[in-house]
């Protein structure tokens, strides 16, 4: 069983190496990036070898739990595809508590969990400095593997078999950018520590709580023993090793409730009328363009951007403030951001359709109104935001006549980035997250690659917009002169771009719908 | 739309649904004739006089890479006429209907509606045609009723036709209930159903359904299949493919047999099958049948 299991987890690791040319490529880069993060924290437990204890002490319990919460975390942020789901076995007939066992020793093969051994087996080193602690460092690094083998396992699968409905799914991707997000601020507290005179102390206090916890505990042990302190180091190896059996008891009655409970029958809501359809004209035009504002509230590949896109200023904002600039000058800031990301997110709309486009293309809805359904949702929300905002900032800024800047800037940002929008969805689609799954996941499927096409499009819009930045700059120094041209440029500019754009990606639209359609086929 | 072209009324539809509540299994009923088989054959080469061409396919061709899917595919198909497409898998059954939906763009060959050019004049071909493509998806995150209004408003209907049609519709197909709900929430059969209204709402002188009746309940292809008859009969002109021999045989005057992407046998039905039944006709001309040998480890059964 546990032989057939092994194979079978190896044979669809070598399996997932025959796939199209860039698959391969992301995937050996998130190999590279493993090992090589491997590497350096091998490199530096051996390092700590050579170190006084109570720094190795502190520094392998805080990085080690560190690694168990990215593991434990990481399957849920990527949502990928469980190969090892024990739901995949249920028609076998196994008996569970062989299959819990079976299904934890073949996820030994995968990258984390060889990167996991690796560092487990490096710790050794860093304990080598008398028998007692060299002991308890082996029994240690057993214990590291097996926490982060069944937690992984177990925040997997709970995750797969919570969110098996498409809501919770919806709801929960929501969620989890938020987290992410709200994390941002602590990141920056992180940084902005005085880690050259109180970091050491820090340190130790935080390596003093996690060796208690399930987190920190199985690093604990040895470093404890290290440090002379045997009896605290029992404690926590019972600890270790009590959170151990709790994590495999769980596992098992996790594994026997999923074979036996059936899929959770989803409880469809219910939407009266035609909301935002009542709203637009009932022309191509305007339900596209209801069409595409219901997305972009109800779909959460929209949703998440359309929450993540007002943090990028806060964070940018938060940073540039601890590094000392006023506040009332990075008032100035979010506006012309979100402006910018908005504008700019739309620029592979076509692909998020998925092969849905083939509605498009046998009503033969011509290229404008398809350029312009997509664009009128963002106008709908920026040009009020710019309206409001523009008042907002200056206000902050505490000087009125930045207003005109702000207008310009902001309008030449989003007019023209969605004029480049709509020419870069007609022309370069690109693989994305296929409708309903998580925003997160990574995009299975051939294409030309995001990167590139994600980068010149956003430093188009710039480009495009940079003669009203800089009328807006010059008007800082020369004054309200430049201010006034920044607002005409910008609006000139963003205009223009905004009508030859949907007019350039309209025609391409219109000669490219079948190559569209075969492009999302292939996605 | 103009109304010339309103040749099924879909306001019949809601009659059809109350005459066929009783559910009639398709099995249950004694194989259909193909009706008026040598009246009104639907086939160009059988007519003395020409008749109305709805859809006329000459020299289709399509490669992906190195493999050809279509090889050269010529099709008349006749106003009125219920046009079965039936072949094995990856026989280019989906490639042949993607292109004369103007989907897919051909290497070679013209498709013309009602002497319209798909891919020259795709306006007026496309407004002649309902489509239903196979493993496309839908705007699913829009609700039923949303994505009928959707579909309408892009063929160019007025709102108060489209509420009109919606409600007809979703009678005519059982949807009623599932209206106000997401269609990312239906079943795969309630999805087909549905995307078969949105194929219909505008009232289309052609319908091309590719595997309309993939997953769709006895109950509701018999319903469904009342409802095309009827659209036939009003003069409509259908296109299926499917792979369910006896469905093809018994709804269907004329078929074409595809394989290896080209036209093996095509005509009325009485005229391919020759006095066998559809499906014994295409395992012949298919010649795909294997004797079951090698696996006699299936008859000895393990406990």
């Amino acid at each position: 069983m546990v032989a057939h299991i092994l194979r079978l987890k190896l044979t669809l690791f070598v399996n997932s190496f025959r796939l199209s040319f860039w698959q391969v490529v992301g995937l050996a880069v998130g190999i590279l990036y493993g090992f090589a993060s491997a590497v350096f924290v091998v490199a530096g437990l051996v390092a700590l070898r050579f170190v006084e204890v109570d720094v190795a002490r502190a520094t392998v319990i805080v990085v080690g739990s560190v690694v168990v919460v990215v593991v434990t975390v990481l399957p849920l942020i990527l949502g990928t595809e469980d190969a090892l789901d024990p739901r995949k076995f249920g028609l076998f007939g196994i008996n569970t508590t062989k299959l819990s066992v079976a299904l934890i020793i073949g996820a030994v093969v995968s990258v984390p969990a060889i990167v996991i051994t690796v560092i487990s087996l490096a710790q050794l080193v860093t304990w080598s400095r008398d028998g007692v602690s060299e002991v308890l460092a082996i029994l240690s690094a057993v214990l590291i593997v097996a926490t982060c083998l069944l937690s992984s396992r177990v925040s997997t699968s709970l995750a797969a078999f919570l969110l098996s409905t498409r809501r919770a799914r919806d709801l929960a991707a929501i969620f989890s950018i938020i987290a992410l997000l709200a994390l941002s601020p602590v990141i920056i507290l992180v940084l902005t520590i005085d880690w050259r005179h109180r970091g050491l102390e820090l340190l130790g206090d935080a390596a003093n709580v996690l060796g208690w916890t399930p987190l920190g505990a199985a690093w604990a042990i040895p470093a404890d023993a290290a440090a002379g302190n045997i009896d605290d180091a029992l404690a926590k190896l019972a600890i270790a090793a009590g959170w151990v059996v709790i994590l495999a008891i769980i596992w098992r009655v996790l594994v026997g409730a999923m074979l036996t409970t059936p899929l959770r029958q989803p409880h469809a809501r219910t939407y009266a009328g035609l909301g935002w359809f009542d709203w637009f004209a009932r022309t191509p035009t305007g339900a596209i363009a209801a069409r595409s504002m219901t997305y972009w509230f109800r779909d959460s590949r929209y949703g998440s951007s359309l929450l993540a896109i007002p943090f990028i200023p806060v964070f940018m904002v938060i940073v540039l403030a601890v590094a000392g600039i006023p506040l009332n000058e990075l008032a100035l800031l979010p506006l012309p951001v979100i402006c910018l990301f908005l504008a700019w997110f739309v620029h592979n709309d076509v692909a998020f359709d998925n092969t849905a486009i083939w509605l498009h293309m046998s009503t033969s809805t011509i290229g404008r109104a398809d350029r312009w359904g997509r664009i009128i949702p963002v106008l709908v929300l920026g040009v009020p935001l710019i309206a409001v905002g523009s008042v907002v900032s200056a206000w902050l800024f505490g000087d009125w006549v930045v207003l005109l800047s702000l207008v310009g800037v902001s309008s030449s940002l989003l007019l023209g980035g969605l004029g480049l929008s709509s020419v870069a969805s007609a022309r370069f689609p690109y693989s994305t997250v296929r409708p309903g799954d998580s925003p997160f996941s990574q995009p299975q499927g051939i294409g030309s690659p995001a990167s590139g096409i994600q980068a010149f499009t956003f430093i188009a819009i710039i480009f495009f917009a940079s003669p009203a930045i800089v009328s807006a700059a010059l008007g800082f120094i020369y004054g309200s002169f430049w201010h006034l041209l920044a607002l005409a440029i910008g609006v000139g500019v963003g205009l223009i771009v905004l009508t030859a754009g949907t007019a350039i990606g309209a025609r391409v639209y219109d000669r490219r719908t079948s190559e569209l359609l075969v492009f999302a086929s292939q996605n | 739309m103009d109304s010339e072209t309103d040749l099924n009324d879909v306001a019949s539809l809601s009659e059809v649904s109350e005459e066929s509540a009783t559910p009639t299994s398709p099995a249950s009923k004694p194989a259909r004739k193909p009706r008026n088989v040598s009246a009104t054959a639907p086939v160009v080469a059988a007519e003395p006089v020409e008749r109305d061409i709805v859809l006329r396919i000459s020299g289709l061709v399509k490669r992906f890479d190195d493999k050809t899917a279509v090889s050269g595919i010529d099709l008349e198909i006749a106003a009125g006429s219920f046009f079965g497409i039936v072949g094995p898998n990856g026989a280019g059954k989906t490639t042949t209907l993607s292109m004369v939906t103007g989907l897919l763009r051909p290497d070679a060959g013209t498709v013309t509606v009602h002497g319209a050019d798909v891919w020259s004049d795709p306006v007026v071909a496309k407004r002649k045609m309902g489509v239903l493509p196979d493993r496309l998806r839908m705007f699913d995150r829009l609700t039923g009723a949303q994505l009928l209004y959707y579909s309408g408003v892009l063929r160019g209907l007025d709102k108060a036709t489209i509420r009109i049609r919606t409600a007809d519709l979703a009678a005519a197909f059982g949807l009623e209930d599932s209206l106000n709900r997401l269609v990312t929430d239906y079943s795969a059969g309630m999805t087909k159903k549905l995307a078969l209204a949105a194929a219909m709402i505008h009232s289309p002188r052609l319908l091309v359904l590719d595997e309309p009746f993939e997953s769709v309940d006895p109950v509701s292809a018999a319903n469904v299949i009342d409802i095309l008859q009827k659209y036939v009969a009003a003069g409509g002109t259908i296109i299926i493919s499917s792979h369910t021999m006896n469905l093809i045989e018994r709804v269907c005057d004329s078929v074409a047999v595809i394989v290896n992407g080209a036209v093996l046998a095509s005509g009325p039905m009485a005229e391919v099958t020759a006095g066998k039944t559809l499906e014994e006709k295409f395992v012949e001309l298919a010649g795909g049948r294997k004797a079951a040998e090698g696996m006699e480890w299936l008859h000895t059964f393990s406990d």
